[in-house]
């Protein structure tokens, strides 16, 4: 095939970019785990990983724009450079957003809390790790389906995420917790809400990449056609 | 873009009434003050004998815009763009079928004089081929011939001006146009089409033969070029074809020996970003073959 050498330097970059996400899906895993188990210890092993991430992110980029400037890419190959570089930002921001998470945790660990509030803020890590896992198989597997499916997951995110700030604002005058937990309850909230938005960008940006459409025009598209189909 | 001046303006009153009745006025303005065309192509057919070497080309070539037509080697863009100016019939045995208009004028009608039409749809080939006469004769020939009565040093400066050459041979346009280097031949050659005052330029991989600085000045002249003039090229540089057009086409042949398609023919925005069939995309990303 024409381009060999090319090919396998893209090849190269989407394997760096994916061992990338794997290590941040990691460490949303062990934030999950901390959450659940209370172990601060666990979430201080993820201290430090937002340093690594930037300089790998850094790596790919400069991959990606050498890339660039050697093999003038054009159509696909531009999309797919240009895809690569807004998912490694988006990586990489996800795994700064889990060490802060992880920070808050080990700082906290011993700490009363509310146990609505925890189910909430539990519930909404495991949401967020499987949103962010599964943007990530999209991009692997350039399922745009998915990524359409992707949006309304993040709808369940957005809920948790009123509930959350919900109890936060109004807490119960018995079993509120330590109000140094709560604040920090407060930004953990927001940081997962970002993690799925993430998640939800990485998909999205699969379907630019496979169809050359922004995911609002493609969903704007899909609901045209459905809204036609069903006469509304 | 609104001028709509008659040619009478550009100094070449003394042609015909035939000739000069082969102008309708579409498009932007013409340095001489009078309008540029653009083409539409219907079925478009050419051969070479009995066999077809493009078939069923339909497209519309917009005035003031450089088109450019990209495509494998033999899929028949030098001879689709040779029918534009009537060029193609010249070979023995060549012919075209379809509609070429310019204008609203068909190319191939009955009354269009082919001379006439290749002066208004000019052409610049691959290879430089200024005459064996002097820069400043090499512009002036073609112009004089055909009838010129105005002002030449001012047609041949103005002329070499546009192509960009002026400030490199004002001081020796006496010389002959064979001292020139490959790029500023290039230039006197597109300084000569343009001294006849056409509405349509065509080129044939005009930057093939030429190194990048030249190629550079070649693609910058286009870029001027199209303020006042139609512009067609024929390139196989992909990134030539990104950089100066405005549109872009890419021709295909589908099995050896078939005759060549138009493809796909879009913005050229679209066709370096998102092309809408997968073979244009294995071509214009290098996967082709």
């Amino acid at each position: 095939m024409p381009r060999e050498s090319f090919q396998q330097e893209l090849d190269r970059l989407i394997d760096d970019v994916l061992d990338l996400g794997k290590e941040v899906g990691g460490s949303l895993e062990n934030m999950v785990k901390a959450m659940e188990s209370h172990d601060g210890e666990l979430a201080a092993k993820e201290l430090g990983v937002d340093v690594r991430y930037k300089a790998r992110g850094a790596e790919i980029e400069r991959d990606s724009m050498i890339l660039q400037a050697r093999q003038a890419p054009v159509a696909r190959d531009l999309r797919l450079l240009y895809t690569t570089q807004s998912l490694t930002n988006h990586l990489v921001r996800s795994g700064a957003l889990t060490e802060h998470i992880c920070q808050a945790l080990s700082e906290t660990a011993g700490a009363e809390r509310d146990e609505d509030l925890e189910a909430a803020l539990l519930e909404m890590a495991r949401t967020a790790r499987n949103i962010f896992n599964e943007g990530l198989d999209i991009f692997r597997d350039r399922d745009i389906e998915r990524a359409r499916d992707l949006q309304a997951k993040d709808d369940k995110v957005d809920l948790l995420y009123s509930e959350a700030l919900n109890l936060i604002a109004n807490p119960s005058e018995t079993g509120a917790g330590d109000p140094e937990w709560r604040m920090r309850a407060a930004l953990i909230v927001h940081y997962l809400e970002r993690i799925a938005d993430h998640g939800v960008d990485v998909g999205g940006s699969t379907v630019f990449l496979v169809t050359g459409e922004r995911i609002e025009d493609a969903m704007r598209q899909y609901l045209e056609r459905e809204i036609g189909r069903n006469g509304e | 873009m609104e001028t709509k001046k008659t040619r009478e303006g550009r100094g070449v009153s003394e042609v015909s009434d035939e000739r000069r009745e082969v102008r309708p006025e579409t498009g932007g303005a013409a340095p001489g003050g009078g309008s540029t065309l653009g083409m539409k192509i219907e079925n478009l057919a050419a051969f070479y004998g009995s066999f077809r070497a493009v078939t069923d080309i339909s497209m519309d070539i917009q005035a003031n815009k450089v088109t450019a037509l990209i495509g494998p080697s033999g899929c028949g863009k030098s001879t689709f763009i040779r029918c534009l100016n009537r060029m193609h019939e010249v070979i023995p045995g060549a012919r075209a079928e379809g509609k070429v208009a310019l204008g609203e004028q068909d190319i191939y009608a009955k009354n269009s004089d082919p001379v006439v039409i290749r002066r208004r749809v000019g052409m610049v080939f691959q290879k430089p081929n200024p005459f064996s006469k002097s820069i400043y004769d090499n512009v002036a020939w073609g112009a004089k011939i055909n009838g010129f009565r105005g002002n030449v040093d001012e047609l041949v400066e103005r002329s070499l001006r546009q192509a960009a050459l002026w400030d490199e041979v004002k001081d020796r346009l006496k010389e002959s146009g064979f001292g020139l280097s490959g790029g500023q031949q290039q230039r006197l050659c597109i300084a000569r089409t343009l001294a006849v005052e056409p509405e349509v330029i065509l080129m044939d991989e005009p930057a093939s033969a030429l190194d990048p600085v030249s190629t550079q000045k070649i693609e910058d002249t286009m870029s001027e070029l199209k303020k006042s003039y139609t512009v067609v090229i024929v390139t196989h540089n992909m990134q030539q074809a990104a950089r100066i057009s405005d549109y872009t086409g890419f021709f295909y042949i589908e099995n050896m020996g078939d005759p060549g398609h138009l493809w796909e023919f879009d913005e050229t925005e679209k066709i370096f970003s998102n092309p809408d069939r997968k073979e244009t995309e294995d071509y214009v990303t290098g996967r082709f073959g």
